[in-house]
């Protein structure tokens, strides 16, 4: 990550040419003196230039794969990815990866999405490339992105190798947590040269995980939280997830936690758990919430249904790997523990 | 037969030149048209050796929809020649490699490919070929000895296989985690869109020597259709031609299943039509499945290209809505 070496040796070569009165020429990789003067007379001193050349042609030689402006990077899989210092037109292959974008203020330069990208309002009127899991090589493509940044899961591994042999750069980010999610904004922060911002972004995130972690530190019983993210069939979330994740934090304890990371159940199997907090959201919106809603409240003997805690919430809060996943923590706190939040303000 | 080869040899030319002129006119429209506008244009100038104004549209066109073009052409030659070579042996109009449970077999093997999270090639193209080897042994066993020879008792078999994969199919659907299902189920659809050129060159390698070998075996085909007694009092080895088109047709179709999934009804469509309009000659009708399903093929995943404003609409959606009415059409006309 970050400024490589090399690019600062390469501004240390420029330096030294412009001491020697030495024109170069990068595009035709030509080496000739300017300074004309006095040829001849000092033989050893032109046996010298001539040295000088070659060790900055040499030098130079290595550097080929990097051309003014440009560095390499490593990323998320461990790819070396060789990208422009300052990408100008970058086509974000997933929604949460537009998201950020917008989050870091660096939307100018963004020049195509995928079709889902939906937040903030903004992105809508990106230039649409597909869906995220069916990506339009030709669109991308014609858009002549500098940079395009993928998501392991989901984007075709196959489109990915396809761009880069357009020689496109293509930088995948695989955050798996909400810690990786931070790092993510970071490294994404420095790709398009917006440190600061990440970093404030990070800072205010970390912040507001702190505040609900502290609140939740004081409570004494953590209630079985059902997170039903599947409608037909009910499916739910285990250990290794978003949301599982967030439950923890936000004081819940996650009936359904373990190795699969979206194990399928059965509604006598729900019943069985008995959660104490119900918590519904799909892809599906709108008036099927409100349906699934109604036929978990037949079953009163549901603690969670008993005590009126069945609750709707927003899919995109929870499923994105963007800052908004705070905003999700902070929903889940109120709904889990109502009573610290209330104590709270 | 013999005494009208002139005769022959005139007609598959005429015909052959004709489907090779539509054959080149839906390439032409294939590799101008795309989900970023038409390019007629630009692959006049390609065409005509011209410079290019704008490098990355003549990427677009050699690289992104020319593979893509080819690869369509390859798939709809070797499903309408598999479908015309099934209808043949088993003498059952309704035959296409689907039936016979050869698509079956190569799908259940390239599913737990991409289960296995093999690569697209060669991993899944290997694992799909194993199953169809197997849907065949399967189905070799089942009808061995003589009875290989008796439709019913092949076309049974392959009804049976065919049913049983689709209960493994769904089985390991309902077993799939969401992030591998969109996956399986674009598969399913029939895809075109994962092509590059180094994959479309390998599988052009292994497709074309088989439309070959098929071309040569199609006095054989003429013969069988006639009935075994007939065949062979005129020296057709019938088990022997038999084996040599199945093995073919399902290594054929298993190459094409690996790369792009199930496509239906081309099988169907295109040898029906092409019988329709040019009679039952299978010296005649092998080469024109290979041009007319070709051509057809590219018609079908331009449209699935072009059609919706975002993405594409799966090409098996589109050669089946198409394929059907067509089909209806021109049996009903040619009833009449």
């Amino acid at each position: 990550m970050g400024l490589s070496l090399e690019m600062k040796s390469c501004g240390i070569i420029l330096k030294l040419l412009t001491v020697h009165g030495l024109k170069l020429e990068i595009g035709n990789w030509k080496l000739g003196r300017t300074v004309q003067k006095h040829e001849g007379q000092f033989p050893i001193s032109m046996f010298h230039e001539c040295l000088l050349n070659l060790i900055i042609l040499l030098m130079l030689v290595a550097l080929a794969p990097l051309t003014a402006g440009a560095r390499q990077v490593t990323d998320q899989l461990g790819r070396q990815v060789v990208l422009s210092d300052d990408p100008q037109r970058v086509v974000s292959l997933a929604p949460s990866i537009t998201e950020i974008i917008f989050a870091l203020g660096e939307e100018r330069r963004l020049k195509g999405a995928t079709r889902f990208s939906d937040f903030p309002p903004e992105a809508i009127s990106l230039p649409k490339v597909g869906s995220y899991v069916q990506l339009d090589l030709e669109r991308i493509v014609a858009l002549k992105p500098d940079l395009c940044i993928a998501i392991k899961d989901g984007n075709p591994r196959q489109t990915v190798v396809r761009l880069e042999s357009f020689d496109v750069p293509v930088y995948v980010v695989d955050p798996r947590n909400l810690e990786a999610v931070t790092e993510t904004i970071i490294e994404i922060g420095d790709l398009l040269n917006a440190v600061e911002n990440a970093a404030d972004l990070v800072n205010n995130m970390r912040s507001r995980i702190n505040r609900v972690k502290s609140a939740v530190a004081k409570i004494s019983h953590r209630p079985g939280v059902f997170f039903q993210i599947g409608i037909s069939p009910i499916v739910s979330v285990g250990t290794n997830t978003f949301i599982h994740e967030l439950i923890v934090l936000a004081g819940g304890n996650n009936l359904t936690k373990g190795p699969i990371p979206y194990p399928r159940f059965s509604r006598e199997q729900v019943l069985f758990l008995a959660p104490e907090v119900f918590i519904i959201t799909s892809m599906a919106r709108g008036e099927v919430f409100e349906r699934v809603k109604l036929e978990w409240s037949r079953w009163h003997e549901m603690p969670a249904i008993k005590n009126r805690r069945i609750f709707l919430v927003d899919s995109n809060l929870f499923d994105r790997p963007t800052p908004r996943l705070v905003d999700g923590l902070e929903v889940l706190g109120q709904l889990i523990h109502p009573e610290l939040l209330e104590e709270q303000q | 037969m013999i005494s009208n080869k002139p005769f022959l040899l005139r007609r598959l030319f005429a015909v052959s030149l004709l489907l090779i002129l539509l054959l080149i006119v839906t390439m032409f429209m294939g590799i101008s048209i795309g989900s970023t506008g038409n390019d007629l244009k630009t692959v006049f100038q390609l065409l005509s050796g011209g410079k290019v104004v704008d490098p990355m549209r003549a990427a677009i066109i050699w690289e992104i929809r020319f593979p893509r073009v080819i690869l369509a052409a390859l798939v709809g030659a070797t499903l309408s020649l598999g479908g015309l070579v099934f209808q043949v042996l088993l003498r059952n109009p309704l035959a296409e490699p689907y039936i016979l449970g050869i698509s079956g077999g190569s799908a259940v093997g390239a599913i737990i490919g991409i289960l296995m999270g093999l690569s697209c090639f060669p991993g899944v193209g290997f694992t799909a070929f194993a199953g169809s080897v197997a849907a065949l042994l399967l189905i070799i066993l089942m009808s061995s000895g003589q009875s290989i020879l008796k439709k019913d008792s092949l076309l049974l078999s392959g009804v049976m296989i065919n049913a049983f994969c689709s209960a493994i199919i769904m089985f390991l659907i309902s077993m799939t985690q969401d992030a591998k299902l969109h996956n399986i189920i674009f598969w399913l659809m029939g895809d075109l869109s994962m092509s590059d050129t180094r994959q479309v060159v390998i599988l052009a390698a292994t497709l074309l020597p088989c439309f070959l070998i098929l071309f040569l075996l199609s006095h054989s085909m003429n013969l069988l259709l006639m009935g075994k007694e007939i065949a062979q009092t005129m020296g057709v080895n019938i088990k022997y031609v038999t084996m040599i088109l199945l093995v073919v047709t399902s290594f054929m179709v298993s190459a094409t299943v690996s790369h792009c999934g199930l496509l239906g009804f081309v099988g169907l469509v295109i040898p029906h039509m092409l019988r329709l309009t040019l009679g039952p000659d299978n010296r005649v009708l092998v080469p024109s499945c290979v041009l007319g399903g070709g051509a057809y093929m590219i018609l079908c995943d331009l449209l699935a290209r072009v059609l919706p404003e975002y993405g594409e609409i799966p090409v098996g959606v589109i050669t089946a809505m198409i394929g059907a009415p067509l089909f209806i059409f021109l049996l009903k006309r040619s009833r009449q």
